[in-house]
């Protein structure tokens, strides 16, 4: 999904109408946001985490300080691990990865619905879709975490609503 | 429905396979079932039970408005996999308990005549449209082999004999002579019965009937239509 694409599509899930135009810059298309007071947003991140302000939403960008750097750290994440890998094998093992991280956590920071879980869903989307029915019960806790986040009312808009089986086939192989 | 015994380890089992691939007990947001549920375990569950321990946590964080959650707290046998059976003794099924003491007193009689009436309403607009509804017949097609007893044997007739029979629920198709050899010939027919009212026995039996002219006859292709 273009980066401009992605932040529209944030923009309404924040509830702000006025939408924003963005261009892009650079070979790897990084949005850059020209506000009217001031010098122009460059990068996914900052320019989310702008929006979240505008929208007086800031508990979406953590509330405790510790919430608050998980965020950034999943932020970066997003852009540094997400974006950049496209490859089946990276995929899969960033998959894995958050699949153990997420055993025990409902959101990416614990407990509270962030930025974090936004953009990783948006970002994950593309890949998640591909998923073969093992696979997805393979990233049991991906799944699940992925499949509460598309149910979050307004986040998930036109993108396709991924289908996981509620009944287990392969019971032992997580 | 339900998870069993949520103080024993076999119900936090069922309860940790249970929200496996949920992060509540009911649809995408915290409600009174997670606190309903959360209530009925004693604490936090082993941490070998990742996921119920997960979800223990989760709504522990929510115990300071745990009121506010939306939603209507309904018996603990009513939530968690459908195909545990509910052991919490929730009274409405179990009728000897019925009789002894009104478990539920008389809102929950008013309720029950109400489901009752409901009930009735639905089995009677059931039986309505499983009136309207044509009974579907099962029918088969059936191929038979005639064989006459010699090459002198009249197949006009020997089909006309054939037939003659009538039955509720048979209808004759086409027919066909195929040479078997020294020219002789059999007779194969096509006909479709209702198989409520006509079996191969009966058609056997009739045919052989006609032994003047029919030796013997196979079902040579039987179809379900």
């Amino acid at each position: 999904m273009a980066a401009a694409a992605e932040l529209s599509l944030l923009e309404k899930c924040l509830g702000l109408s006025k939408g924003n135009k963005y261009s892009a810059q650079g070979e790897r298309q990084i949005p850059v946001l020209q506000t009217n007071n001031g010098p122009s947003l460059t990068g996914l991140t900052t320019i989310a985490a702008h929006l979240v302000k505008q929208a007086n939403k800031e508990y979406l960008l953590g509330s405790t300080a510790e919430e608050k750097a998980i965020v950034q750290q999943w932020l970066e994440y997003r852009v540094t691990q997400v974006d950049g890998h496209s490859s089946k094998n990276d995929i899969h093992t960033l998959l894995k990865d958050l699949n153990s991280y997420l055993e025990d956590k409902v959101y990416l920071t614990g407990y509270n619905f962030t930025l974090a879980d936004i953009l990783l869903y948006y970002g994950l989307h593309r890949f998640i879709v591909d998923l073969t029915v093992q696979e997805k019960e393979k990233y049991l806790n991906v799944s699940r975490w992925f499949c509460h986040i598309q149910h979050y009312p307004g986040i998930r808009q036109h993108l396709s609503s991924v289908v996981f089986i509620k009944n287990r086939l392969y019971t032992n192989s997580h | 429905m339900g998870f069993g015994d949520l103080k024993s380890p076999a119900g936090l089992q069922v309860l940790n396979d249970y929200l496996a691939d949920k992060s509540y007990i009911e649809g995408y947001v915290p409600s009174q079932a997670d606190v309903a549920v959360f209530e009925a375990v004693s604490g936090p569950p082993p941490a070998d039970l990742c996921h119920a321990l997960r979800w223990y946590n989760h709504i522990k964080s929510y115990e300071k408005d745990k009121a506010s959650l939306p939603g209507v707290k309904k018996a603990l046998g009513k939530y968690g996999p459908a195909d545990v059976e509910d052991t919490t003794g929730s009274g409405a099924t179990d009728s000897k308990d019925d009789d002894d003491i009104d478990l539920f007193g008389s809102d929950d009689e008013e309720e029950s005549e109400e489901a009752k009436r409901l009930r009735e309403e639905r089995l009677a607009q059931y039986e309505s449209k499983k009136a309207k509804k044509p009974a579907l017949v099962a029918k088969s097609s059936i191929l038979l082999d005639v064989k006459p007893w010699d090459d002198e044997t009249d197949m006009v007739k020997l089909e006309e004999c054939v037939r003659s029979i009538q039955a509720d629920g048979l209808v004759w198709g086409s027919s066909k002579l195929v040479p078997v050899g020294y020219g002789i010939k059999k007779l194969q027919i096509q006909c479709v019965v209702e198989d409520d009212k006509v079996g191969t026995d009966m058609l056997e039996e009739q045919i052989t009937a006609f032994e003047d002219y029919v030796q013997s006859m196979d079902v040579a292709a039987f179809n379900k239509i």
